[in-house]
């Protein structure tokens, strides 16, 4: 009764894209080292430190949630992942649309807030405060930029929006659609928490903003989940702009040129305020996302 | 043999009469609580009936014929609206202490299942002032000009409607349902009636439903008339009443859709009407979000949340797609339960603490903690977070507003669930967490009854969620076909899928993992909430860590411009300035000048000799 082949491809998967998830965090401090002439740290740093923080002797709590905060989220992220269609790996991908990883995407943002919220810490909520504000921001242009690609294809699935664009050429070939990825990528940013939209955590500014309070294996959860999250956010962007892959080397090569755009891009602009942000987002990437939607009409 | 229709109808309206009359504590919530719950138990009887043959009655009251029936869609919204009204009945037995809430309560109640149950104007007519009525006096005892300005805006809403009903009879000389739809169908074809006039009509019936739905620029009552009464009567004002007004819209399709289409035509490959519907809801959505963020009190922020959400209902229903519709009718489930679920947690705190401003609150999550439970359980829904019963109804009316082609609508729909998220977000900060103000710290959790009430509304939304292929399976049978697929588990609609059992599991595997990861992880010791980093400085009691007032400032800044402008500053100048246009026209007319009066009484001859009636 029991699928055996698709347990496996999970766990597979799961520790594949965990591992990838912590050399992208290491790729992205490396690469950031040698733009500003640093040797930096070796890319398998992240998994050091999570693994240091694991070992911590004796962690605080606050209370349920705060413990709840972050398992929450770690869980909202894998499951994310497990409806990503990842090159031949499918899993669980032919249950739920894009509208539903789209969502489950920004579930871990609500663990995050929830447990960063019940350390009644006030630099925790200022960071809560700017992480709700950017994403009621950026969900505008992100929406528009959704319903182009769905427009264009003319469907929900992300299966076939694979085979559609490996058919028909990616979505970013189209016209329409490269402005829709513009837009995308500029959310994108700070889907990632990268500069200029790293308001959230704003480190030097408000020390870490939600995450100030936590350390310990709490900290390591939140490694974990940022793990997990790079990689789905990265492999969900390759899915619908860059037509997917048909195997994991593939896409690891999307993958790792999307994170190098974002890279470059965070590397050399400053950070934005919170109310210039939200003026930002309701600007350019709005006025871009609804000429992309009308084109695809 | 009393018929079971009309049992459905005024069993809470007597229930309430009794419990008015006797006025014994504990009788009288016994009575009413018996009350709310006998249309739940005879809705619930007649399930198998109403899936099969519609049940109908019919009766005649001074010459006219009240017609009453229960079909597949009537049902639905008439379920609805008892599930909340026996949880409002149960939050009642806590926080009402008079008589005069239960009798006017439950007269509500009874007003909106006649509008649901009303197969002609003239019973849906007076059930609706009924409900208005019953609502208005709820809000009256507490304030009154909050209650004058949402019984203004109501009456204006109500003799719209009933001008356009004048005119539809006049034209049809019908007032049953089925005659003024058949009439209508085929003037569609004949043109008998003009388009400036169906126009009209459709104008003022849009003017009655956007009241009570409390559409943009019709909300202005619901932040006060929502949070000046009790809150958990606002259950039912909020979760069931303001459908009345998105089952206006629905009955506009049914009654006149045809007619209206053939009237006004299409829009860019949309029906012109259902356009203007949809983009009303849209602004509805962003404009009462934004309100909502910015509240500083939690009945208020709950208020324009309500608006808000109603309008996903509008705007579903704009769409015009059969899966809009789909959409729009599982939002008005899935509204009300969640919503109905904040309003009591609302009115379990409020009986607790006393306090609603957000500025007095915080940390009640350990003192609370089966309240801050269900609260969590309205927020993830109304949220729109897997799995819950508000994510599957507003990822169909996602799926319909894209599929439908109106890209600009569904924009609205993205930023409103954004701005839905830091609202709760909001709530959840202010309330549950950080600090405990020193008055605060002999507060318990909320008593029994509420809590029943509770968990009526929580069951649902879980139920729903998993599980929201019952629902549409119920609505495909409305809407008399396979508008969304599926089974129990999962919704497939032309263009995508959700299984939302799948989702739960995924989900489920996530959180083992993670809590696994925890386990592994060295023991936790538990510490104050004041012993915090707080730049490396120590903290005592009296420093106050969490920000409580103004919360959102950033975006209060970046919407300056659009802020200047507010709906409501509009209508009390409005007011006013008919307030001093009365007051002008009284001195000026009636200035107890005796000459003045002889003077009218010669103009008014002249007029008549000009006429030549002399």
């Amino acid at each position: 009764m029991i699928d055996w082949k698709l347990v496996l491809e999970v766990i597979g998967m799961l520790i594949y894209a965990t591992f990838m998830g912590f050399i992208f965090m290491g790729i992205e401090r490396k690469a950031m080292a040698r733009i500003q002439r640093r040797v930096g740290p070796p890319i398998y740093q992240p998994i050091i430190d999570t693994l240091k923080l694991l070992g911590k002797k004796e962690s605080v709590t606050h209370g349920f949630i705060y413990d709840f905060g972050p398992i929450f989220a770690l869980g909202a992220s894998i499951a994310a992942l497990l409806f990503i269609p990842l090159a031949g790996f499918r899993l669980f991908s032919a249950s739920a649309d894009l509208i539903v990883v789209a969502y489950l995407l920004e579930v871990p943002m609500l663990g995050i807030m929830l447990g960063a919220m019940s350390s009644g810490n006030p630099y925790s909520a200022v960071g809560v405060q700017r992480g709700l504000l950017t994403m009621v921001a950026m969900q505008l242009p992100y929406g528009l930029a959704l319903i182009a690609i769905i427009q264009h294809w003319g469907t929900f699935k992300l299966n076939e929006l694979v085979s559609l664009q490996q058919a028909q050429g990616w979505s970013i070939l189209v016209p329409a659609l490269f402005l829709a990825m513009i837009v995308f990528d500029i959310v994108f940013q700070a889907m990632l928490g990268l500069e200029p939209f790293d308001i959230i955590t704003a480190p030097a500014e408000i020390s870490m903003g939600p995450m100030v309070e936590y350390g310990g294996k709490h900290a390591a959860l939140l490694f974990t989940q940022h793990a997990v999250q790079l990689f789905a956010e990265t492999a969900f962007f390759a899915v619908i702009f860059l037509g997917g892959a048909s195997n994991l080397i593939e896409l690891l090569i999307k993958q790792i040129a999307v994170l190098f755009i974002a890279i470059f891009v965070a590397s050399i602009y400053p950070r934005f305020t919170i109310d210039q942000a939200a003026k930002f987002f309701w600007k350019w990437p709005t006025i871009l996302g609804i000429i992309a939607v009308l084109l695809t009409m | 043999m009393i018929n079971e229709l009309i049992i459905i109808i005024f069993a809470p309206l007597i229930a309430g009469i009794i419990a008015w009359a006797l006025d014994v504590k504990g009788v009288r919530e016994a009575i009413g609580l018996i009350g709310a719950a006998v249309p739940l138990a005879y809705l619930g009887k007649l399930y198998s009936t109403v899936l099969n043959e519609t049940v109908n009655y019919s009766v005649t009251v001074s010459g006219f014929t009240l017609h009453f029936q229960l079909n597949t869609m009537s049902w639905y919204f008439a379920a609805v609206a008892s599930l909340v009204g026996l949880a409002m009945a149960f939050g009642m037995a806590s926080t009402s202490k008079s008589s005069y809430d239960w009798l006017f309560a439950l007269m509500s109640y009874t007003g909106v299942l006649g509008v649901f149950l009303s197969q002609d104007f003239v019973g849906f007519f007076l059930l609706w002032e009924m409900m208005t009525f019953a609502s208005f006096m709820m809000v009256v005892r507490r304030n009154r000009h909050e209650s004058l300005k949402y019984f203004v805006l109501s009456v204006i809403g109500a003799y719209a409607m009933l001008v356009a009903i004048g005119i539809l009879y006049a034209k049809t000389g019908a007032l049953d349902f089925a005659t003024i739809r058949q009439a209508l169908y085929v003037d569609a074809s004949i043109g008998a009636i003009s388009t400036a006039e169906t126009a009209l009509i459709f104008g003022l019936f849009l003017t009655a439903f956007g009241v009570k739905a409390g559409a943009v620029p019709l909300h202005v009552w619901a932040p006060g008339a929502y949070s000046e009464t009790d809150q958990s009567y606002t259950t039912f004002f909020s979760g069931a009443l303001s459908k009345a007004g998105a089952y206006g819209f629905l009955l506009l399709y049914i009654l006149m859709g045809y007619k209206l289409y053939a009237a006004l035509g299409t829009f860019h490959g949309h029906l012109t009407f259902a356009y203007i519907i949809a983009w009303i809801g849209a602004i509805t959505v962003v404009v009462a979000g934004f309100l909502a963020v910015l509240q500083e009190d939690i009945r208020k922020l709950f208020a324009y949340s309500s608006v808000s959400q109603v309008g996903y209902i509008l705007l579903a229903f704009g769409l015009g797609s059969s899966l809009g519709f789909a959409g729009g009718l599982f939002h008005v489930l899935s509204h009300a339960v969640f919503k109905g679920l904040f309003w009591l947690v609302t009115a379990a705190i409020i009986l607790q603490t006393g306090k609603t401003q957000f500025k007095d609150m915080g940390g009640l999550a350990e003192k609370m903690p089966f309240t801050f439970a269900m609260g969590l359980i309205a927020v993830l829904s109304l949220s729109g977070i897997p799995p819950l019963a508000g994510f599957a109804s507003k990822w169909l009316i996602y799926e319909a507003a894209i599929s439908a082609h109106m890209p600009l609508v569904a924009g609205a729909i993205f930023l409103g669930s954004g701005i839905a998220f830091a609202y709760v977000v909001r709530f959840l900060y202010a309330v549950w967490f950080g600090q405990r103000p020193s008055d605060l710290e002999d507060v318990k959790e909320a008593p029994l009854p509420l809590l029943i009430g509770m968990a009526i509304l929580a069951i649902p939304n879980l139920l729903f969620g998993v599980a929201p292929g019952i629902v549409t399976e119920y609505i495909n049978k409305m809407l008399g076909g396979e508008v969304v697929g599926g089974d129990y588990y999962r919704l497939v609609t032309p263009t995508g899928t959700y299984n939302a059992m799948l989702v739960t599991i995924a989900l489920v595997i996530g959180l083992a993992i993670a809590g696994l990861i925890y386990l592994y992880g060295a023991r936790v010791r538990k510490i104050r909430v004041t012993n915090t980093y707080q730049s490396g400085n120590p903290v005592t009691e009296e420093f106050n860590l969490s920000i409580r007032k103004n919360f959102y400032r950033p975006l209060a800044e970046a919407l300056d411009f659009w802020l200047k402008y507010s709906w409501d500053r509009f209508y009390e100048r409005l007011a006013g300035m008919t307030e001093d246009f009365a007051d002008s026209l009284r001195q000026a007319v009636y200035n107890g000048n005796v000459q003045s009066y002889s003077w009218y009484l010669a103009i008014v001859l002249l007029i008549l000799a000009l006429w030549g009636v002399l």
